[in-house]
């Protein structure tokens, strides 16, 4: 295997997701999910959709020149007429909105709430305080539910979701029911339910709790903490049907072909791992992977041809008429690496040596690369692969995203 | 050597003596790899360490070439231990600690309701795996003295482990009474006191990494918890000139792959050298007079090996102790 673009599938990956109205990217943190969700939005508007790009973490300086940097949910034109400079006609229209946990879980509770007096219940409740920032889920559950309102207003053709940097692949698919447990007043009703009492307004907390189980709870987590999981279900009641109905709605969209899922991953073994997971996960749940993307795959220097080894190197620098000159004394943590015959008498690592070692050392890191890609491969046979390569920049600008088509060929 | 470096070597030598260290940072950083390398030089300074893996997957174990050792603390190489903390088990263990009677812990919490009662009520699976892990680092007792000298845990990333370490404070602001709030209490004095804690934030010499790292140690600080190292992970070192890089490049086809090389491994390094400047204003920054002081800043070079095992550790190691 040499050059990277010969592995990518023949159609390019904005064909392959023509027609979707919902494409999302998943993957392990730090992968080049929010980077290639908005590379592929900016390639889907630049060719004539209209697109919206739902991101959960950009990179400041991607955030920055995306206009994102002082929003909170709201969705937001982002200006492609930079891009012409590049010979580029955007066709289409590109938005961005960022998603902000807290502030969709308010809003959330007053759209749901039955009266704004039990939105004002939750919102000044001690663990919807808490709860809803860190309750595990919560964000993933919130990205869909965002995706599946917006996607229905019709305002966009198609809407290219970032996912959160989930611990855990099972996060991502498992979110609304875990909430759905979480809410469901059933069980709570049934442990808690000494401690609830029914009157003419719903739910209303109760005394001191007093059965058996209830007791040798507040032994483990005392009684002051049983007293506010209570309140929270007694603030939360009557909205359980709006949040099953509307994960219904969600899980329903995701499985459907109007959905695509692809996965991201960076060509390192844990990623990949994960990435295999997650592919699993994705079938038990009955949705087809519809693309893996290889994000950040190491260049081989050994791809462009010419001598590698020392005494090869060696020669080809006096052939040029280059000195082979030594460096400053190898730093001290490198000076194992070095063998002695590379240093001169001060202890300076000649060029050739340092070449030798650094292509030695670059393609290491690109035979390791490879070496996982084919086991990815090999793990998931048709389905079409995407290799990006790892850019010797950080990407947080419009041109720098274009970038990422350009050298993939196949976005 | 500057005076800089004497404190810094001061600390770290100190970093050892701690009864529990917190490795955490974004993804995919090298926390694990931390954690296994301070875990591997504090044995070889005849330290018994724990090391405690709460993420999905054990990694620690599996860098030592051993399988995961899951709930059960099982040894990975001389004086070096893990356990995989996980929410079931710790609310068992917990849950009978505190109760003392396994026969009542059965009845009560092995019911359905109950367990779904409590998976779902929140944060109570941090507060068993935090409980769980400072018992280990702090109440567990062999022959009158402590079972271990030292406790690494391999935290989750961020913004997971923030909620972690911050569960005793969310807890106390909402109970006051009954047995967990008085755990909570002890451990929060555990996790805040800087003679026997210290949380080290790995960072990688990229933008987002680096970012996070920042943010990070500014959210730790205002919960009082102490700041440690920060490790700088897989850092490159400059290697060429400018002239040679030219050089090179025009050189000729035989020079071709050198010249791509050597461009490749200097735009990681001046990355290295532009986010390690970043990293050390941050530091110096964050200890401004009346802050609180702030570890070091430690750099791990980037490693090629081909497995990465307990040989790529044992560098690490040798990196970290570089300061000692
Ligand atoms: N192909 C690439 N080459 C170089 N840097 C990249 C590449 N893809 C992503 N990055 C950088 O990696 C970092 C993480 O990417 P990001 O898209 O935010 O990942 P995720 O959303 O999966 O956490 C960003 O700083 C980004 O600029
Ligand atoms: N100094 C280093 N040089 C090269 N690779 C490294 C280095 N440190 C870690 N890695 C690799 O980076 C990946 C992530 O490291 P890991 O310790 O698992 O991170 P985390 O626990 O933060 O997710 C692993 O594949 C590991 O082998
Ligand atoms: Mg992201
Ligand atoms: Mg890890």
């Amino acid at each position: 295997m040499t050059a990277s673009a010969a592995q990518n599938s023949q159609l390019p990956l904005r064909e392959l997701v023509r027609g979707r109205k919902v494409v999302a990217l998943v993957g392990s943190g730090g992968v080049g999910k929010t980077t290639s969700a908005a590379a592929l939005a900016l390639r889907l508007a630049v060719d004539g959709q209209r697109v919206l790009v739902l991101t959960i973490d950009p990179a400041r300086r991607l955030a920055n020149s995306l206009g994102l940097s002082a929003l909170g949910n709201k969705e937001t034109p982002i200006d492609l007429s930079s891009l012409r400079a590049r010979g580029i006609e955007p066709r289409g229209q590109l938005s961005a909105m960022m998603l902000d946990l807290k502030t969709a879980w308010d809003e959330l509770v007053r759209k749901d709430s039955r009266s704004p007096a039990q939105a004002e219940a939750i919102l000044k409740n001690r663990l919807y305080q808490t709860v809803s920032t860190v309750l595990a889920g919560s964000l993933e559950y919130m990205a869909m539910e965002q995706v599946q309102r917006i996607s229905a207003s019709g305002r966009y053709d198609v809407v290219v979701l970032d996912t959160p940097p989930t611990s855990n692949a099972l996060d991502f698919l498992g979110a609304p029911d875990r909430l759905m447990d979480m809410l469901d007043n059933d069980a709570m009703r049934f442990v808690l339910g000494p401690m609830l009492k029914a009157g003419s307004f719903g739910l209303k907390l109760f005394a001191l709790p007093s059965s058996i189980i209830l007791k040798t709870l507040a032994r483990f987590t005392g009684a002051d903490f049983l007293r506010d999981v209570a309140d929270f279900f007694v603030a939360f009641e009557g909205m359980y049907e709006g949040f099953t109905q509307r994960a219904a709605q969600v899980k329903a969209l995701l499985a459907s072909p109007e959905s695509a899922f692809v996965l991201v991953t960076s060509p390192s073994a844990l990623t990949i791992d994960e990435a295999l997971f997650f592919h699993r996960a994705l079938s038990d749940a009955r949705i087809k992977t519809a693309a893996v993307i290889v994000n950040r795959m190491q260049r081989d220097p050994r791809a462009v041809g010419g001598a590698e080894l020392a005494a090869d190197l060696v020669e080809a620098l006096s052939r040029a008429q280059i000195p082979d000159a030594p460096a400053a004394p190898a730093a001290l943590h490198e000076l194992g690496a070095v063998e002695s015959s590379a240093l001169d008498a001060k202890g300076g690592e000649l060029l050739s040596a340092r070449l030798a070692r650094t292509l030695l050392e670059q393609a290491a890191l690109a035979d390791v690369d490879h070496r996982e890609v084919a086991r990815l491969t090999a793990a998931l046979p048709g389905v079409p692969l995407y290799v990006a390569p790892r850019l010797r920049r950080d990407i947080h600008d419009l041109s720098g995203l274009w970038q990422i088509h350009e050298s993939l060929g196949a976005f | 050597m500057s005076e800089g470096d004497i404190s810094e070597r001061g600390l770290h030598t100190d970093l050892l003596s701690r009864r529990l260290l917190v490795v955490t940072g974004k993804g995919g950083t090298g926390k694990s790899t931390i954690s296994a390398a301070l875990a591997l030089a504090a044995a070889r300074r005849g330290k018994r360490v724990l090391v405690c893996e709460v993420s999905a997957r054990e990694r620690v174990s599996e860098l030592f070439g051993k399988p995961p050792s899951g709930p059960e603390i099982r040894e990975l190489a001389k004086n070096v231990y893990s356990v995989h903390v996980r929410p079931p088990e710790a609310m068992r263990e917990y849950g009978i600690m505190t109760l003392r009677s396994e026969t009542l812990y059965n009845l009560v919490f092995e019911r359905k309701v109950v367990r779904y009662f409590l998976r779902a009520a929140p944060s109570l699976a941090e507060i068993v795996m935090l409980g769980k892990i400072a018992w280990h680092a702090e109440k567990e007792f062999d022959r009158g003295v402590h079972k271990w000298d030292l406790v690494v845990l391999d935290a989750p990333a961020t913004g997971h482990a923030l909620a972690l370490l911050t569960v005793p404070r969310v807890f106390l602001s909402l109970v006051s009474d009954g047995p967990l709030a008085a755990d909570m209490t002890w451990i929060q004095t555990l996790l805040q006191d800087p003679t026997r804690t210290q949380v080290l934030v790995a960072s990688l010499p990229e933008e987002m990494p680096v970012n996070e790292a920042i943010e990070l140690r500014a959210a730790l600080c205002k919960e009082k918890l102490p700041l440690g190292p920060l490790v700088l992970n897989a850092v490159f070192q400059p290697r060429f000139t400018e002239a040679e890089r030219t050089a090179v490049a025009r050189g000729g086809p035989m020079l071709s792959a050198a010249a791509d090389a050597a461009d490749g491994h200097e735009a990681r390094a001046q990355m290295s050298v532009q986010y390690e400047k970043v990293l050390r204003d941050a530091i110096a920054a964050q200890s401004a007079p009346g802050q609180a002081a702030q570890g070091p800043l430690l750099c791990v070079p980037q490693l090629f090996e081909r497995q990465f095992g307990l040989n790529a550790i044992e560098k690490v190691a040798h990196a970290l102790e570089g300061a000692l």
